[in-house]
């Protein structure tokens, strides 16, 4: 078969992983020597597709022979999809093309279990060995990793990537039984925490060898199972506490062809994708507790963002004077961001911030009035109760889910 | 008033400035050519000789604010660095900050600058030259792009780290630069002939990106207004997935959204694999 039609086939088994960061690596730089590849810590989107989502790396299968049948996966054994296999070399020579051509920023590689688990670990690294190793290869390396590979291997590809990811797929034990048979939670944590173990090896240790700087990931499937997002959400705040998780990627389950009668003939759920990657954000960047977001059951709501969710739900926190509260409260102000929290307190160092000021900042007034108190302003709405205020903040549903079978 | 001219360059600008403020001269009082169009109210008087009695002290974070705005093309250039640059220099610091009306602007620039550049690095799509091209015109890659604003000079340093000894040229509708493997050669002229190599060469091999791009696409999640958000239009022409766009788009439009495969993959005959012997 033809390189372009193994890379036709092997793309598109691999379009299902949500994950395309580049960001989080050291800096590394070609800057006159033999080989290729700089990373400087930030990610570039080299291009978008029509589906809205960034290229940022080559993302491709090694090969989509798959001796597993989970359910939800295209590339599953009883699938009908036409197969194919890259060799190592072939993989080396299609990302130094792309890189070369300012196409790609790295290297995405993952790959269906062929032979074993061990066998399958080893052809990943032996990719990323010929690219670091043979050609010097200095640009951003992302390697799926097996979870029952030997420890020895997964340390071994830590050492050559940027980061690695161990699916989690189905946040919980009974839908892996169900629909992933052949995979168990509890090899997928152990991976985790192989990987996290070799990064705290290193970790205070400049002069030690690098391991997945750019730390690891994981991703769960939304809507291909009944999980509810609170146990999502807390099953993503477990793992960053418990296994230092970078990201954790959502991925709204896309109708697969040839689709087995176990998972949704259903559009993907593309604005719940959307809630759950904003609620994990406040978790990650804004200090917000899983249990502050959801009860113990439930989903988030989709007609308003999940800060302004637990604004309203708190309302005896508000109106916050802007000229006065802590940042990290101002930080749970909807419609003010983490950027103009500190462009406030840069003003508010200098002179009293009036109503106007967050115009010229370009808060989301619509969202924010409500809930601030400026030198010069205080809201009248201050006493509407939170289900009024909710009924005017809500954001119209676009007809798009309904819209994707017309 | 006071008509000057800096050809757009910073360091101009600078010592026209050092002079104005050195003079106290108010910034409603002076007006910066731009481009061929001269202020038409503006009577030419000279710049004052000499530095001028008030020696002015800015932080040096705004020199850097202000050279990064000056890359900014667009209405007021240069007089707006110089109001930014009197009010802090008369003790007004909230012009540099972005909750201020004009330091909002000063940063809006900074930030679309600094938004340009990054799509020069995300952007700029090279094309290899053959062997006997590349030894002939001593090159390896050439690339055309044409940025918004003035940032190919200081934002093309990222393409050397990248590519290592490769030698290297963007030309744009304005100025060039060329990397031999160790110097750049910046031009604010791109010459004619660079311009030829970037739009005229000869890529057979962008087929293989193109079919990359096509099959990672996912037809079931399409979301055309995001595309659009994050890469404009303005660059699709130079890209070559450009041309796919709406072709994905109108495909997926046509039903081709029901699951995530490319119809491509969808046509070819599958494979079963059979279940493990245990």
């Amino acid at each position: 078969m033809q390189l372009i039609a193994k890379l036709g086939i092997l793309a598109d088994a691999a379009k299902y992983d949500a994950s395309c960061a580049s960001s989080g690596a050291p800096k590394r730089s070609s800057r006159g020597s033999e080989g290729l590849g700089a990373t400087d810590g930030m990610g570039i989107c080299h291009s978008y597709t029509p589906d809205g989502r960034c290229v940022s790396l080559l993302k491709v299968l090694l090969t989509n022979f798959c001796l597993y049948d989970c359910q939800y996966c295209v590339n599953r054994r009883s699938s009908n999809v036409p197969r194919a296999r890259f060799t190592p070399e072939e993989v080396v020579r299609l990302t130094l093309d792309f890189y070369r051509r300012n196409c790609i920023s790295g290297l995405f590689l993952s790959s269906g279990i062929i032979r074993s688990a061990d066998y399958t670990m080893e052809q990943l690294i032996r990719v990323a060995r010929l690219l670091r190793e043979e050609h010097n290869f200095r640009g951003y390396i992302h390697l799926k990793t097996i979870p029952d590979a030997d420890p020895l291997l997964i340390e071994e590809a830590g050492r050559l990537a940027d980061r690695l990811s161990v699916n989690i797929e189905l946040p919980t034990d009974a839908s892996l039984k169900r629909l992933a048979p052949e995979k168990q939670a509890h090899t997928i944590r152990q991976a985790m925490g192989v990987i996290h173990r070799g990064q705290q090896a290193v970790a205070g240790e400049p002069r030690a060898p690098r391991f997945t700087p750019a730390g690891q990931s994981t991703q769960v499937i939304v809507g291909a199972d009944a999980t509810d997002d609170s146990t999502l959400l807390r099953n993503a705040e477990s793992l960053y506490q418990g296994y230092g998780l970078k990201r954790v990627y959502y991925s709204a389950f896309s109708p697969i062809p040839d689709s087995p009668g176990s998972v949704p003939l259903a559009a993907p759920p593309l604005l719940r994708e959307h809630r759950l990657y904003q609620a994990d954000f406040l978790l990650r960047g804004y200090g917000y507790k899983a249990g502050e977001l959801l009860g113990e059951v439930g989903n988030l709501a989709l007609d308003i963002d999940p800060k302004l969710a637990w604004a309203l739900a708190n309302r005896e926190v508000f109106p916050l004077d802007v000229n006065r509260a802590d940042a990290a409260l101002l930080a749970r102000i909807p419609g003010i961001g983490l950027r103009s929290v500190q462009r406030l307190v840069a003003l508010r160092r200098e002179r009293r911030v009036r109503y106007d000021d967050l115009i010229q900042l370009r808060c989301v007034l619509d969202k924010a009035r409500p809930f601030i108190i400026t030198s010069d302003y205080r809201p009248a709405e201050g006493e509407l109760r939170s289900g009024l205020l909710r009924a005017r903040l809500r954001e119209p549903q676009a007809p798009m889910q309904m819209g994707l079978w017309g | 008033m006071i008509a000057l001219d800096c050809n757009d360059l910073f360091a101009t600008w600078r010592d026209q400035a050092r002079t104005l403020l050195g003079h106290g001269i108010d910034p409603a009082e002076v007006s910066w050519a731009q481009g061929p169009i001269d202020d038409l109210l503006a009577v030419p008087t000279a710049l004052p000789d000499g530095p001028g009695p008030f020696r002015a002290k800015v932080p040096a974070a705004l020199l850097s604010l202000l050279e990064q705005a000056a890359r900014y093309r667009g209405e007021q250039r240069w007089n707006l660095l110089y109001e930014v640059l009197w009010r802090v220099a008369h003790g007004d610091r909230t012009a540099m900050l972005a909750g201020d009306r004009l330091g909002s602007e000063l940063h809006r620039r900074v930030k679309q600058v600094s938004r340009e550049a990054h799509h020069l690095h995300a952007f700029v799509r090279f094309v290899p030259l053959p062997g006997a091209l590349a030894e002939r015109l001593q090159l390896d890659l050439v690339a055309y792009h044409d940025p918004a604003h003035d940032i190919l000079h200081s934002a093309s340093a990222h393409f050397a780290d990248r590519l290592g000894r490769q030698r290297w040229l963007i030309a744009t509708p304005q100025d060039g630069i060329r990397f031999d493997g160790q110097a750049f050669d910046y031009r604010r002229d791109c010459p004619e002939d660079w311009r030829q190599w970037a739009r005229n060469a000869d890529d057979p091999g962008a087929e293989l990106w193109r079919t990359y791009y096509r099959h990672t696409f996912n037809p079931a999640r399409l979301n055309p207004d995001a595309l659009r958000m994050h890469m404009p239009g303005r660059f699709w022409r130079h890209l070559p997935e450009g041309m796919l766009i709406p072709q994905l788009e109108g495909l997926a439009r046509q039903g081709k959204q029901r699951d995530g495969q490319a119809v491509e993959v969808a046509v070819q005959r599958g494979k079963q694999i059979t279940r493990p012997t245990p």
